[in-house]
């Protein structure tokens, strides 16, 4: 299983971004993480993923202008590949 | 000003807040078309007593209506400054306007000048909570973009709307015959419609049509002046038009290059917005998009018909220009803008709110499915029909004045269907988590 789920919603119009990410936090898997590629910071996403149980970190990227990492607040596996990721990247 | 703008949900209002005026918009809509249907072709050539009811109905009941609740919903995310007791303040504006709307319209239905003082204290009252409030909230506003800017100018020119409205609707209940009277009117409908309607939409175009159409930004110079522009432009011709202390020659020069250039000013940001349009990211054309199109075309329609009307007396003088006009303005204009918006902003309030109470992750409906598309593609059909036949109006009332009523009607009925649907939805899905 792969531990990243990668989701570009680079060229779509709100509020379907926000729509495909949260469709997508459904089906993560425990030590899994979405890596979210977007074009402008998503702020009203960070509202809803606190609400709901999730982190995430934000980061200039290479592709995109941003990307996003987001992971269930309980789940040290994913928040340990996160950081991994980003340390190695 | 090209700072991108940090929206936030956090200090959203709750979900009852726009939605009590969303819903009410649509019964407004539905009187006003049974008043015209009762009414017949009579209310199309003259400005009479229900020709005025039927105005307001729409101006106030319905575009006002919707404009109100939208930005209690706009001003925490693009300004990051919410209304005041956001719950208490919609309550009391929203009663206050649904009241004085009832009241002015039967007023002047029925004749009864008690009513019109009623409608004056209830609209005066309920307006003035309102502006105080939004005047509140956009001076506190930590963004400080065009929308934002925009949206001071569009309360500015309703305070002054409503100021020229109670005075005109004071004339009538206290029948002064004064010369001044018909330059009053004018004032308040330039006001309400260029000011207002006409500035709101426009600041709010700079936000959301570049986002939700994906198209390029509007350019750095619209943005920081077109608004304030247009402000100065009606303080001149409102101080020229209501003094009349110049001789009449210069009098009637000046008052048409200042109306020319306010019909410049509304046709540059229609060209533009379609410009924008013709070069967004995204080929789909969406329903919203389809909306805004119709609208700017319509809005273009209606200055270069006033415009060519200043050159072409027999269409100037035309008895029915105004009503076309008028028409073009309020239903091909505003209320294409408006249905627009409803159907993108409903289905998100009511998904995100929804998304944002799931704490337990129960399956919830996609936000396609809290209106389906093909009632908004219906209801985009019905509206764009409706627009020939208001022309036919302007023609020939006789012929076409019940078939557009009926279709207003019904347009009106399917808004209210979709907004009920999007609520049964809501409440279905509240209960259970």
């Amino acid at each position: 299983m792969k531990q990243e789920l990668v989701l570009d919603v680079s060229d779509l119009p709100p509020p379907e971004p926000l729509e495909k990410v949260l469709e997508a936090t459904e089906t993560l898997a425990s030590g899994q993480y979405i890596r979210m590629l977007h074009r402008q910071e998503p702020f009203p996403l960070y509202d809803v993923l606190g609400d709901i149980g999730f982190k995430h970190l934000t980061r200039v990227g290479q592709k995109t202008s941003f990307e996003i990492f987001i992971w269930r607040n309980s789940d040290e596996a994913a928040e340990l590949a996160v950081f991994t990721t980003i340390g190695g990247a | 000003m090209s700072t991108p703008s940090r929206l936030s949900l956090t200090q959203a209002p709750p979900i009852s807040v726009p939605l009590r005026f969303f819903f009410t918009a649509p019964f407004f809509g539905i009187l006003a078309a049974l008043v015209q249907i009762n009414a017949g072709p009579d209310a199309v050539s003259q400005w009479t007593p229900t020709t005025l009811a039927i105005t307001h109905l729409l101006t106030l009941g319905y575009i006002s209506m919707v404009m109100i609740g939208a930005m209690s919903q706009i001003l925490p995310v693009v300004a990051g400054s919410p209304l005041p007791r956001p719950l208490l303040v919609s309550s009391v504006v929203h009663t206050l306007l649904t009241l004085g709307v009832l009241a002015l319209a039967s007023g002047l239905l029925f004749g009864r000048g008690e009513a019109v003082l009623i409608a004056m204290f209830l609209l005066g009252a309920g307006l003035t909570v309102f502006i105080g409030a939004a005047a509140y909230s956009l001076i506190l506003a930590n963004a400080d973009n065009a929308t934002v800017s925009g949206m001071r100018v569009a309360i500015v020119a309703l305070a002054i709307t409503v100021v020229f409205g109670l005075r005109v609707a004071a004339e009538h209940v206290l029948h002064l015959d004064l010369p001044i009277a018909k330059s009053w009117t004018h004032a308040h409908l330039t006001w309400g419609f260029i000011g207002w309607v006409g500035i709101l939409v426009i600041s709010v175009a700079y936000e959301v049509v570049p986002m939700f159409q994906m198209t390029p930004k509007y350019p750095q110079w619209m943005q920081r002046w077109m608004t304030k522009m247009i402000l100065v432009g009606l303080l001149f011709w409102t101080s020229v038009y209501l003094l009349a202390i110049i001789d009449s020659t210069i009098w009637n020069i000046l008052t048409l290059l200042l109306s020319f250039y306010l019909a410049i000013g509304l046709s540059v940001f229609a060209g533009v917005t379609l410009y924008l349009q013709s070069q967004r990211q995204r080929r789909i054309a969406d329903l919203t998009l389809k909306f805004w199109r119709l609208a700017m075309v319509s809005l273009l329609l209606c200055t270069s018909l006033w415009v060519v009307g200043q050159f072409w007396p027999s269409l100037g003088n035309w008895r029915n220009i105004g009503y076309l006009n008028g028409m073009l303005f309020i239903f091909g204009f505003a209320v294409s803008v408006i249905i627009g918006m409803l159907y993108k902003i409903i289905p998100f309030l009511v998904w995100l709110h929804l998304q944002r109470q799931n704490t337990r992750r129960i399956k919830l409906p996609n936000m396609k499915e809290i209106i389906p598309e093909q009632r908004i593609r219906w209801h985009f059909v019905l509206h764009l029909m409706l627009l020939p036949l208001l022309a036919g109006v302007a023609i020939k009332p006789v012929w076409f004045v019940y078939p557009a009523a009926t279709l207003f009607g019904i347009s009106s009925l399917l808004l209210l269907f979709n907004i009920f649907t999007a609520l049964r939805i809501y409440q279905g899905y509240y209960t259970s988590m």
